[in-house]
């Protein structure tokens, strides 16, 4: 193909005409769009507010757990402590759900 | 195609807040939008398709235009940035090619039926060539080969157009020839 060809190719296409209805279309498109509700603004003060509330605890828990230093300590000889009573514990909760499920298996065939 | 005054005037209607003076907008305009859309798919239902959601997105954006440009390259470039999205996200069509509709035409009509099939298939495979070179060829030929709109058109300096241009001509040639062997 020649560059004349080309050129005379891709510059001769002809015009399309629009179908009856289509600026009708449209303009009850635009008309839907107008009528609509206009979309809910973000809530910024309600962010604000929320962001600035979870520094306030953030610091607050900073400083508490500075001060009871000793008080975390405690908790933690006493959690130590109940190892044993937690493992059973444990071992209740994971034999309650295998007993829950174990009539479902056979349920199911 | 608009007259100026004329949309200058539905403009600062739609402006003020009179939506029905849109529609003089998309009397003016709606050939050369689906025109636009026609060739970037080439299937005329999808351009009237195309065109409408590009005269939405017009006119939720007629409040930015400051008519620092003139409106008509302002409107171009709103719908080129649409067919551009849409065909990301929808792909290219697929384009079902016309059996031949040879049995019992005369010889000439033959002859000019072969040579709208020859020439649709060019204008086909402008739609095969990478991105850049397709909007820039479409543009160009839309735009009636003026260099310096299209490339407005387009947001694109002049040289780059012309590099885009030559390139994607190239390419077209090759796949024409591969097309024909």
């Amino acid at each position: 193909m020649s560059d004349e060809e080309l050129e005379q190719i891709l510059s001769s296409e002809d015009a399309l005409a629009p179908s009856s209805g289509f600026a009708r279309g449209v303009m009850a498109a635009v008309r839907t769009e107008v009528a609509a509700p206009p979309p809910l603004p973000f809530p910024w003060l309600r962010f604000f507010v929320g962001i600035g509330a979870c520094l306030v605890m953030a610091a607050a828990g900073a400083a508490l757990s500075v001060q009871a230093d000793g008080i975390v300590r405690d908790i933690a000889v006493t959690l130590r402590g109940t190892g044993p009573e937690l493992g059973y514990a444990a071992i209740a909760l994971v034999g309650s759900l295998a007993l829950a499920r174990f009539p479902r298996v056979f349920a199911r065939d | 195609m608009g007259e100026p005054n004329d949309d200058d005037a539905d403009l600062a209607r739609v402006q003020a807040g009179d939506p029905e003076a849109f529609e003089g907008i998309v009397r003016r305009w709606q050939g050369r939008l689906i025109g636009l859309a026609w060739r970037f798919c080439r299937d005329r239902a999808a351009a009237e398709d195309m065109a409408q959601e590009a005269f939405l997105k017009a006119f939720r954006s007629l409040a930015t235009f400051r008519r620092e440009s003139k409106f008509s390259t302002w409107l171009t470039a709103v719908a080129l940035n649409t067919y551009r999205s849409r065909l990301r996200s929808d792909g290219l069509p697929l384009l079902a090619m016309e059996p031949t509709r040879a049995i019992s035409v005369a010889p000439v009509a033959l002859a000019d039926l072969q040579e709208q099939e020859r020439t649709e298939a060019v204008r086909r495979l402008v739609l095969t060539l990478p991105r850049r070179y397709r909007e820039a060829i479409v543009v160009y030929y839309f735009e009636e080969r003026d260099l310096a709109e299209s490339a407005r058109v387009l947001g694109i300096a002049e040289g780059t157009l012309k590099a885009r241009l030559h390139r994607g001509r190239e390419l077209l040639k090759r796949r024409g020839a591969e097309k024909t062997r």
